[in-house]
């Protein structure tokens, strides 16, 4: 190859581009110098140093919104920077103040290591923060690696505790299988698109835009709809669709509690995210295959996710299985994306609904959670609105807007979704996704009613509760944020809501 | 002559992919797993792919089988315990056995290719320079991403393993 050929492909490695997932990177590696060179009594400010640089990182990312390299491609082709790539930016590094919030909480009942847990979050934030602007199927794959094998850790991080042993094995197992389902779609698409023999083939078939061109040309390949397939199923993997949720349940219990929230938000917006990039430009021209497809993992998992829930005691197991009643809902969305223009601000809203409401859950469940994280009953919350007001009123506004009763911000997500649903003509999954809805309100209530109400039939024996952690101030700052943010925003959108559903 | 050796590679590989999973001893199946790679290693070399051959047989069949094989010996697994299968866990695999063959069969009679000439792609694969070439210009980033993913590896290995003791107080 040219020497100058090469040049110009250096030239176009824009790290200007991707600054805040540098900064992400700089800031993880920062923290293990302050491990190696601080004593041990200094440790604590690891927690606010990686809070500090995260939020600086999202100051910038803010202040630098509409920057030049937005709607054009970095990286020869490897990075698409978009608008909606800024906002899952924003997204993430939201997520990640949160999760780091309630790992200061969660990691001091438990003798771990601390440093390791803030850095994994930085990196593997970072990893899904180019996951959602990646504009091929090798960095794709790449930087999913980096995101799941931090979670591999991160899950099995209080390794003392069998079943989070075991979340951990199973989260390996399935993601492994999933990984292998990804990567066999990738390399059915690649040779398929790569052959001499078919009209518009390519020989940079990895990049999306050279894909969905050959895709385009040979709109009914068998070879590429199977490709197709496998790799929306090793997608579905990542965000607990329906025949691949069957994990959800023991790695959501198993795991340290800041890092289920961490799957339950993070993970699953990365997962929409790549999901509607895909769908949307590259296998827009198999569009007679994604619909069925789309279809049946949201009816599915409405239905599926709903109904498991329903006779869950443990709060973890419970939160993870309406979590994939969610995943229905923004499949339901993805799935009338390609018809009603504002689908896509509608999952990005309700993505957005759902880390506010999700977060205020997880950081109650945090505080209340004992030495053993995995042991968290419906029990437990007995008598919490008279022992911690405060926190009972957080979890009501969380479980309110997950619910989607009207005033919260979860109801106008709900309400958008539907709304795209029915400009795009999907009447019966509407009707499945509203009697999803009437029994997620079951379990929501049975969950506010154990805190907020006194149970009668109280047995003599009753389990002790673990000890509930007091709020500190920062964590409380913030867990009110949240929840006055979800009240709020269900109110009032205002530029924020036009901002996010502008199609 | 290719055609024979496609043949032998294959069935080598087949054949000792079936051994790693039937294998009851495990020391066994890993040496299944080595052959089955070195069948592998020689389909990459009849197409012409030297450098992932290579990689294959020093990383994989010569680093990671290595391992595994340490670890065997270190646990002493002699496939004692034996899980028997229950009645509906037979009923599934065999499902999935059925699926998994109308899948390959499906594959087999409808995703026919014309097999395109091979003449350019050799030249590219079959040296290191390339790829060295690509790894520095067009995919640094994904390079240094991977970094970044062996960094992570390593500290879990680290915290998931090494003895935390309560040195620091627990309060």
């Amino acid at each position: 190859m040219d020497i100058t050929v090469l040049q110009n492909f250096a030239a176009n490695n824009l790290w200007g581009a991707i600054m805040p997932e540098i900064m992400l990177g700089v800031l993880a590696l920062v923290l293990l110098v302050i491990e190696l060179l601080f004593p041990k009594q200094q440790h604590q400010m690891v927690p606010a140093a990686a809070l500090a640089g995260l939020l600086c990182v999202l100051g910038n990312v803010l202040a630098t919104f509409h920057n030049p390299y937005v709607a054009t491609e970095t990286f020869n082709g490897l990075l698409r920077h978009t608008r909606d790539g800024q906002i899952m930016r924003i997204f993430f590094l939201l997520a990640a103040v949160m999760v780091c919030l309630l790992a200061r909480v969660s990691l001091a009942k438990q003798a771990m290591p601390r440093v390791e847990f803030y850095h994994i979050v930085l990196v593997v934030t970072a990893g899904m923060m180019l996951l959602a602007q990646s504009n091929n199927l090798l960095l794709l794959f790449v930087t999913l690696e980096t995101v799941t094998i931090g979670l591999y850790i991160l899950v099995s991080y209080y390794r003392n505790n069998s079943l989070t042993l075991e979340a951990g094995l199973k989260y390996l197992v399935m993601g492994a299988l999933s990984s292998s389902l990804l990567l066999f779609g990738i390399v059915l698409l690649y040779g398929v698109a790569g052959n001499a023999a078919l009209p518009g083939h390519t020989a940079q078939a990895m990049h999306y835009g050279q894909l969905a061109s050959f895709l385009a040309a040979n709109p009914h390949n068998f070879l590429a709809s199977i490709g197709i397939v496998l790799v929306l199923s090793g997608v579905a993997f990542k965000i607990g669709a329906f025949p691949f949720q069957i994990w959800v349940p023991d790695v959501y219990q198993g795991a340290p509690t800041p890092v289920t929230a961490f799957l339950a938000v993070s993970s699953k917006a990365v997962g929409f995210a790549v999901l509607l990039s895909l769908s949307l430009t590259v296998f827009a021209s198999y569009g007679w295959l994604l619909m069925p497809v789309l279809t049946f993992f949201a009816g599915a998992t409405l239905l599926f996710g709903n109904v498991a829930a329903l006779t869950q005691h443990n709060v973890k197991r419970l939160i993870g299985l309406s979590g994939v009643s969610h995943a229905g809902f923004l499949l339901l969305g993805v799935a009338a994306a390609s018809r009603a223009p504002m689908a896509v601000g509608s999952i990005y809203f309700y993505l957005f609904a759902y880390l506010l409401a999700s977060f205020a859950v997880f950081g109650v469940m945090t505080h209340l959670a004992g030495a053993n994280d995995t042991d968290q009953e419906l029990d437990h919350y007995a008598g919490l609105a008279k022992a911690n007001p405060f926190l009972a009123l957080v979890l009501a506004v969380g479980l309110g807007s997950l619910a989607g009763i009207p005033p919260l911000v979860g109801f106008m997500g709900k309400l958008f979704i539907f709304i795209s649903a029915f400009q795009a003509g999907l009447y019966g999954l509407i009707a499945v996704a509203v009697i999803g809805v009437v029994i997620s309100i079951y379990y929501y209530f049975g969950w506010i009613k154990a805190a907020f109400f006194e149970t009668w039939a109280t047995s003599p024996e009753a389990p002790a509760k673990p000890a509930r952690t007091p709020v500190d101030l920062v964590t409380g700052i913030a867990l009110g944020a949240l929840a006055l943010s979800t009240v709020v925003l269900g109110f009032y959108q205002g530029p924020l809501g036009a901002w996010l559903t502008p199609r | 002559m290719a055609s024979i050796l496609f043949l032998l590679f294959s069935t080598l590989t087949v054949l000792c992919a079936v051994g790693v999973v039937v294998n009851k001893n495990a020391v066994n199946a890993a040496g299944c797993l080595l052959l089955c790679l070195v069948g592998v290693a020689g389909l990459f070399v009849q197409l012409d792919a030297y450098l992932l051959a290579f990689i294959l047989l020093l990383v994989y069949a010569g680093a990671v089988v290595a391992l595994f094989l340490f670890i065997i010996m270190l646990l002493d697994v002699q496939g004692r315990q034996s899980f028997g299968f229950s009645g509906i866990t037979t009923f599934a695999g065999l499902m999935a056995f059925a699926l998994l063959l109308t899948g390959l069969g499906t594959i087999a009679v409808k995703g026919h290719l014309d097999a395109p000439r091979l003449n350019r792609l050799a030249a590219e694969g079959a040296n290191l320079k390339p790829y060295a070439q690509q790894l520095f210009t067009t995919y640094l980033l994904p390079v240094q991403i991977i970094g970044f993913l062996l960094l992570i590896a390593m500290l879990g290995v680290i915290v998931l393993s090494k003895k935390h003791a309560t040195e620091e107080p627990a309060k």
